[in-house]
């Protein structure tokens, strides 16, 4: 007899995991298919999501708060040694979001201040920096996505590797829902309201930086 | 389950779809000039008048990478310039005349044997096989670029601003078929 499935993941939390994997393949594609423009924009939703993600790992549900997950070396090996309990990102998949939400900050950081070679394109920050150094970037974020590719090799590695041994991983960051041990505290939801919220502020957040940031310069892809 | 897949094949997809344009350009590496290979181009190039020295093509695609990597930083110099809040007309026609002087110099750039079989170059075979298109192509960039150095010229930012996006999708329009990625 299965035991009940209980939520361990809310919706932006899954909303925030399967637009960034739809944006990242789609970043990659658009770039190396003469859609720099739509790149650009694909830069600017990731920035979005990445601030969501950070308001929401302050006030979001329990699970998708930082303060449940980020932890010491001592915790990441009482779970290696198998005496952690718990939902949400157990102590090494914390590691593993903190180095992929990283990455992204660096390279999405990168994106906003660079150009392209032929002076056609800029981040919207681009004016901030010489254009040396917005060429410097390009480079950068470039060599950076590697990084990122490596991460998320890691992290379908990892789902992989739980799988092998029983776990599912992907099942409920689709559905929310898992199954887990009768002496594990439930998640305590977030507010929808909360979420609305927070979403509002990256957003504005976000229009602020297409604006040219401080004294708002005048960007816009065409 | 059904997902796990998916997320293998996503992953594949990207380091996939990564290696692709890179690979691609695998040809552009021989940098040394192998007789053989000049022969073919110049059997498959019927308007052919000259016959190139390895010497001759090579400063040809050196002086064209120079001149090309001038007009982008020219593109990028005008771009900042006109970006900012007091445009200088004397940067603008600085930029504006680099970049309609060496235009002019395209079609001449691009003579058979100075492809990507020859030594290393981002210029695409598509030139020499759709060379009618490419020809086109460069001329648009010309009458963009002068137009735009003539606006400069009689100090007109306003006109500059104007014709800039024309100029952009003038660069654009021959580089998306005809120039292979960066790296």
């Amino acid at each position: 007899m299965a035991r009940a499935e209980q939520p361990v993941w809310d919706l932006p939390i899954r909303l925030v995991h399967w637009t960034l994997a739809g944006l990242i393949a789609f970043s990659w594609w658009s770039v190396h298919n003469h859609h720099t423009d739509w790149h650009i924009w694909s830069g600017c939703a990731v920035l979005t999501l990445l601030i969501f993600r950070l308001l929401w790992g302050f006030v979001g549900s329990s699970t998708a708060r930082f303060s449940s997950f980020v932890r010491g070396p001592r915790t990441v090996l009482s779970y290696l040694s198998g005496r952690w309990t718990g939902i949400g990102h157990t102590p090494l998949g914390a590691l593993s979001l903190i180095a992929l939400f990283g990455a992204l900050a660096i390279q999405v950081g990168l994106g906003l201040i660079a150009e392209d070679e032929d002076g056609l394109y800029t981040g919207p920050l681009y004016r901030l920096v010489s254009s040396d150094t917005s060429d410097k970037a390009r480079d950068l974020h470039e060599l950076w996505f590697n990084v990122i590719l490596g991460l998320i090799a890691l992290h379908v590695a990892a789902i992989i590797f739980y799988r092998l041994r029983g776990k599912h991983l992907t099942k409920p960051m689709i559905t929310g829902r898992a199954v887990v041990g009768p002496e594990t505290a439930p998640m305590r939801p977030g507010k929808w309201w909360v979420a609305l919220i927070c979403l509002g502020v990256s957003i504005g957040i976000v229009r602020w930086v297409i604006a040219g940031a401080p004294p708002f310069g005048h960007w816009a892809p065409s | 389950m059904r997902i796990a897949p998916f997320a293998v094949v996503f992953s594949v997809a990207l380091l996939a779809g990564c290696g692709g344009p890179e690979t691609s350009q695998g040809n552009n590496a021989q940098a040394s000039i192998s007789n053989e290979s000049r022969d073919s181009s110049q059997a498959a190039s019927s308007n052919l008048e000259v016959r190139l020295s390895q010497g001759d093509a090579a400063k040809i695609m050196h002086d064209r990478h120079e001149a090309m990597e001038g007009l982008g930083k020219a593109m990028k110099a005008l771009h900042r310039e006109l970006d900012s809040s007091k445009p200088d007309i004397n940067v603008i026609r600085a930029q504006t005349s680099i970049m309609a002087s060496t235009a002019a110099k395209i079609p001449a750039f691009f003579p058979a044997g100075t492809g990507p079989d020859v030594g290393k170059t981002r210029a695409k075979p598509e030139i020499w096989t759709q060379q009618d298109l490419f020809i086109r192509k460069s001329k648009d960039f010309l009458a963009a670029s002068q137009a735009i150095d003539a606006a400069a010229k009689a100090g007109d930012v306003n006109k500059v601003m104007a014709l800039h996006e024309n100029v952009d999708k003038a660069c654009k329009a021959c580089h998306d078929p005809f120039r292979a990625p960066e790296h």
